[in-house]
């Protein structure tokens, strides 16, 4: 069976900060809020949704205890019949809570799930929810260091200079200045309101389209200091002995931002479409997931894609659009050198650099934003990919209908 | 008269105030089923005693307690026995902390397991003498603490500070001790102590440990705080750069310190038990026990060593000097000896007394007038009449055959009656040397490792005449001069600086080879090597290596020629001679390494090949194996110990090995031999194994009993 894609939509990117306009709106709220508009702009019938399927990665505090189901009792009030569940696969959260409801409508066990993410980095700071990757025996066991480390890894080893992220860097503001100028996000993007209607949000918040490269220049490498003094550096020769020194090149204006926003996905398959008078607008044709070694962790989106494209029977020249998540600017270069991928049909509109990245949403936000663009420009496939922590990768294609 | 006594332990009661003394028989507290049983006889005692008020823990013996009994620790292979025996100690110290108040009277060293057990008072009292040691040195021996120290600690003074001293093993006189929150405080005297400590029960009446108070705050970081996320992973990281991940002792020790901080304190307990059970049964903490324990300490002791009393010896004369010769000097000026400083230039002498003023510098306890009576011991000098009536003399000039011969036959004629003649050699043969000596009897070697004030090794070589009298007063002069002696066999290159050589050189050999430089120097750390062999070479400098490769061809014409060597050859010819000339392997920047020089990779005909960790860092460690083989061979060395204490304290070999000769054991002599032969196919007849390994792996034998 075929799963399809409704609709995909998405809350404006807040700076993920005290002082980003998000921050007094709580994870459910933004949640809630992106179920409300996906319900009302396509008519809903919420009783006939079987799963509300979430990414979601600090699950803690205001984001603890499967924050799905009450995002969905608080949204739809609709008898207390739609279940929810919460995902983690890190950065891929978002995209992973796609894929998983693809997947359960492809089998036929599910005929229309809603997925999608959501993330308050301003509320729930990121690693507040422990885990065992901090554990000094896991540390010994497996080996594993902060993801800057990774990336700046990655530059080392790839022989890339600061000069060549940094360009990187100021391409994807420009790009998404440029996407902003014109409105392209108008279709995905459901302003945040608060309990008045009144508007908090309508509008991403962390893109510096004055950013230059000069400017840029004058950023201090982020993981330098946790690298060199501290020593994180000697922990990665495990695996790549010959790096006797990692060239620290990522920092904030490289990176992406840390952004608070939520994101919702509608699928079905074509029965249920059509019994709830609903038009598809793009189908599922593979998702993937790959593994690999966890020190250098973000170069996952390299396999994830040649595993995408395999399934679906594709080459990288039959995909229109691409969508790889701009953790650090290194992760789409390496990404794009790997697979030989032109960066003009690459992060069209800006990535994660200018827009920032919610870590539970991204995935289900890259997906709207690739659907949207090959719309406008009438195109027809679409690759998502994302790099995850851990050395995971997830690529997700899409084909329009 | 004591109220109670066992055999360990007793107890005198004076006004509710119980003094338990521990004293085992044979003059010394070791942590075995015998003090921890004795310990709980005397809290057996202690349950009878009405209106107890408190408990002052002491020692009968100079010493508090100094740690584990290791011969118990060495002898055990079942965790099951070693996790009993931590739960024994466990449950003791438990009982104790929370009979009532104590106070653990700290009249000498604590170490190990017994600053374990004064962890168990409620308030640490220490006599203020300089002998006087506290610590937990277990990660050195392999193991960590295991008697509670890894819970008790953390929650005493913190994560943060706990995990410096359990990870580095670190042992600090008492005043020290007081500033980091090991001793609560100091006491003049034993009466002085005694008082302290009584009266501060008086005044805690209701005193209990932090741990076993329901209102317990962590001192320093929160476990589980991102404060301490922060610092585990920093410290994972320090450690892991020291270690390269050879020394599983230390990485265990930070586990169970944050497994344990995040659930209760008894539970903890079983926590930390659990591990430590597997490390001590571990064959890395039996080979560490063995060699940096067993063995050092019959170095240190000279056991099965001719023995007299007194060397003789009250003027000293150094010939040369450069920073070994002024560093020898200073080093028997501080064991009381009356020392001539000679060269030949004034210039270089002034150098000397230079580099002394700053080993004096060092010494903080001293006042003024004690280091200008020091420095006075030292008399430097370009004249020979000044070394007229010397005991002994040590050369110190350089490494040539000829000058050395000169040096001797000018000297000796002012050598007194019975005086004796010592070269500093580090490789030439004391029985060519001594062909210049008019008495070859008393002629030795006595080889000093660099910077001579802070390593602990002497290897002392006989020469064919060198008399046993000559020795017996050489090793008695190593104990003044507090040196962890190895006697050998001449030969050139001695062990020690054959095996190290063996080292260097299968490094540059497998940079020639076209293996990636930074990858060679990370596998020689994570096999266990101290310092990395590029690294190394560039600091013993690529200029004396190219000297001593040319003096060694007299030696060994037969000895096979490898890439390695021409490698070694061109670096110093293009003027890369080492890290004192700013130039080696790698590039230097006002003295600070720079990483490797990229020049290097044209030099052996492109970028590195990438070899695995495990092959490159076993091709470094068998090349000196195969070495130490022919030394064992040619009858160098005399004894198993010295083989494994010369190659751990004098040239760095991988201490997580437990020495060259445990390396083998471990790896099992058959294979061992059998991976030689292999290699010696496939890279060349320096890995050949020696007779004595192909006839022990015959007969099934080993060096060390298992």
């Amino acid at each position: 069976m075929t799963a399809y894609i409704y609709d995909a939509i998405r809350t404006p990117r807040g700076r993920g900060k005290q002082s980003g306009s998000l921050y007094t709106t709580k994870p459910i709220d933004l949640l809630s809020g992106v179920l409300v508009d996906l319900r009302d702009r396509n008519g809903l019938d919420t009783n006939e949704v079987d799963d509300v399927v979430v990414g979601c990665v600090t699950q803690a505090g205001d984001q603890g205890a499967c924050i799905a189901r009450f995002a969905a009792l608080q949204a739809w009030q609709t008898g207390h019949s739609v279940p929810g569940v919460t995902v983690n696969r890190f950065c891929a959260s978002g995209l992973e809570a796609v894929n998983h409801a693809a997947a359960m409508v492809a089998s036929g066990f599910h005929d229309c799930v809603v997925a999608g993410g959501v993330e308050s980095m301003s509320r729930v700071p990121m690693g507040s929810d422990g885990g065992a990757i901090f554990d000094p025996a896991v540390q010994w066991k497996v080996g594993s260091v902060p993801q800057g480390i990774s990336a700046d890894l990655i530059a080392t080893i790839d022989g890339v200079s600061r000069e060549e992220v940094d360009a990187f860097a100021i391409e994807s503001q420009r790009r998404a200045a440029a996407a902003v100028e014109q409105n392209r996000f108008e279709r995905s993007i459901v302003p945040v309101r608060d309990q008045n209607g009144l508007v908090v949000l309508d509008h991403d918040e962390h893109p510096r389209p004055d950013a230059t490269l000069e400017g840029m220049g004058a950023l201090q490498p982020a993981f330098q200091m946790f690298g060199e003094q501290f020593g994180l550096d000697a922990l990665v020769r495990r695996r790549y002995p010959s790096v006797d020194r990692v060239r620290h090149v990522h920092h904030a204006g490289n990176s992406s931002g840390i952004v608070d926003g939520a994101a919702a996905v509608l699928l079905a398959n074509e029965a249920k479409g059509k019994s709830l008078g609903l038009k598809p607008r793009a189908k599922i044709r593979s998702v993937a997931l790959s593994a690999e070694e966890p020190i250098i962790m973000l170069t996952g989106p390299v396999s994830a894609t040649r595993i995408a494209l395999k399934k679906a029977g594709m080459n990288v020249s039959d995909v229109d659009l691409f969508e790889c998540n701009e953790a650090f600017a290194i992760v789409p270069m390496h990404w794009m050198s790997e697979l030989g991928i032109d960066h003009a049909k690459v992060n069209v509109n800006g990535g994660a650099i200018a827009f920032g990245h919610p870590l539970g949403a991204t995935g289900a936000m890259l997906l709207n934003t690739v659907l949207d663009e090959l719309e406008r420009r009438d195109l027809s496939t679409g690759l998502v990919t994302l790099c995850v922590g851990g050395g995971m990768g997830i690529a997700t294609i899409i084909e329009r209908v | 008269m004591s109220d109670y006594q066992n055999t360990a332990a007793s107890v005198v009661l004076d006004d509710g105030i119980a003094t338990l003394t521990l004293a085992q028989p044979g003059g010394f507290n070791k942590i075995n089923p015998e003090l921890i049983e004795g310990l709980t006889g005397a809290l057996d005692y202690l349950d009878t005693v009405q209106g107890l008020k408190g408990i002052i823990l002491t020692s009968g013996h100079r010493d508090f307690c100094v740690g584990a009994d290791l011969d118990m620790v060495y002898g055990e292979r079942d965790p099951a026995n070693i996790l009993g025996a931590t739960q024994a100690m466990n449950a003791a110290l438990r009982r104790l902390e929370q009979k009532a108040p104590v106070v653990a009277a700290i009249n000498g060293s604590a170490l190990g397991g017994g600053y374990e057990v004064a962890l168990a008072g409620h308030r640490r009292i220490a006599i203020d003498d300089p002998r006087l040691m506290v610590g937990l040195p277990e990660v050195n021996l392999g193991v960590f603490p295991g008697g509670g120290g890894t819970q008790r600690l953390p929650r005493l003074i913190g994560i943060q500070a706990a995990l410096e001293v359990i990870l580095q093993g670190q042992m600090v006189r008492a005043p020290k001790a007081v500033k980091m929150g090991l001793v609560d405080e100091l006491a003049s005297d034993r009466d002085d102590l005694m008082a302290k400590a009584k009266a501060w029960l008086l005044a805690n009446p209701k005193s209990k440990q932090p741990w076993d108070d329901p209102k317990f705050r962590w001192p320093g970081v929160r476990p589980g705080s991102a404060d301490a996320r922060n610092l585990l992973l920093a410290a994972s990281a320090m450690l892991y750069k020291k270690t390269a991940g050879a020394f599983p002792a230390a990485e265990d020790a930070l586990s169970v310190v944050q497994e344990g901080a995040a659930v209760t304190f008894d539970r903890a307990l079983e926590i930390e038990g659990r591990a430590f059970a597997k490390l001590a049964t571990s064959d890395q903490a039996k080979d560490m026990i063995r060699t940096l324990f067993f063995h050092k300490t019959a170095a240190e002791k000279q056991k099965g060593l001719p023995r007299v009393e007194d060397d003789g010896f009250r003027k000293v004369a150094v010939l040369g000097a450069g920073m070994m010769g002024a560093g020898l000097a200073f080093v028997c000026a501080k064991a009381g000896y009356d020392v001539v400083l000679k060269d030949i230039s004034e210039g270089a002498l002034e150098k000397g007394m230079a580099h002394i003023d700053g080993e004096l510098k060092k010494l903080r306890h001293l006042d003024d007038a004690a280091k200008a009576a020091l420095r006075a011991k030292i008399t430097p000098t370009v004249d020979l009449e000044t070394l007229r009536g010397t005991d002994l003399v040590i050369e110190a000039v350089f490494e040539d055959l000829d000058l050395k011969h000169r040096v001797i036959r000018e000297t000796e004629p002012y050598l007194s009656a019975n005086g004796i003649f010592a070269s500093n050699t580090s490789a030439l043969p004391i029985t060519d040397l001594a062909k210049a000596s008019a008495h070859p009897d008393r002629f030795i070697g006595l080889h000093y490792f660099s910077p001579v004030e802070k390593m602990p090794l002497l290897e002392i070589i006989c020469g064919e005449a060198t008399g046993d009298d000559t020795l017996a007063r050489s090793l008695a002069f190593a104990r003044k001069i507090k040196k962890t002696v190895i006697v050998v066999n001449d030969g050139y290159g001695f062990f020690t600086s054959r095996v190290f050589s063996s080292y260097i050189l299968e490094g540059a050999q497998l940079v020639a080879e076209g293996y990636d430089p930074n990858t060679i120097e990370w596998a020689a750390r994570a096999a266990g090597m101290v310092v990395s062999p590029l690294q190394v070479f560039d600091e013993v400098s690529l200029a004396l290596g190219v000297h001593a490769m040319t003096e060694a061809k007299k030696y060994r014409p037969d000895a096979e020629h490898i890439e390695g060597v021409d490698l070694v050859f061109g670096l110093v010819e293009a003027g890369r001679k080492g890290k004192a000339y700013g130039a080696g392997f790698y590039d230097y920047e006002g003295g600070k390494r720079r990483g490797i020089w990229p020049g290097l990779a044209a030099m052996v005909g492109g970028p590195g090949k990438q070899g695995s960790l495990k092959e490159l860092g076993q091709r470094l460690m068998l090349a000196q194996v195969a070495e130490v083989g022919r030394a064992l061979d040619e009858g160098i060395i005399r004894n198993w110990r010295d083989a494994e204490v010369g190659a751990i304290f004098g040239i760095g070999f991988a201490p997580n090995t437990g020495g060259p000769l445990a390396y083998i054991d471990r790896f099992g002599l058959p294979a061992l031999v059998a991976e030689l032969d292999r290699l010696a196919v496939e890279h060349g007849k320096r890995y050949a194994p020696s007779q004595l390994l192909r006839d022990m792996a015959a007969k099934g034998e080993r060096f060390f009993d298992a």
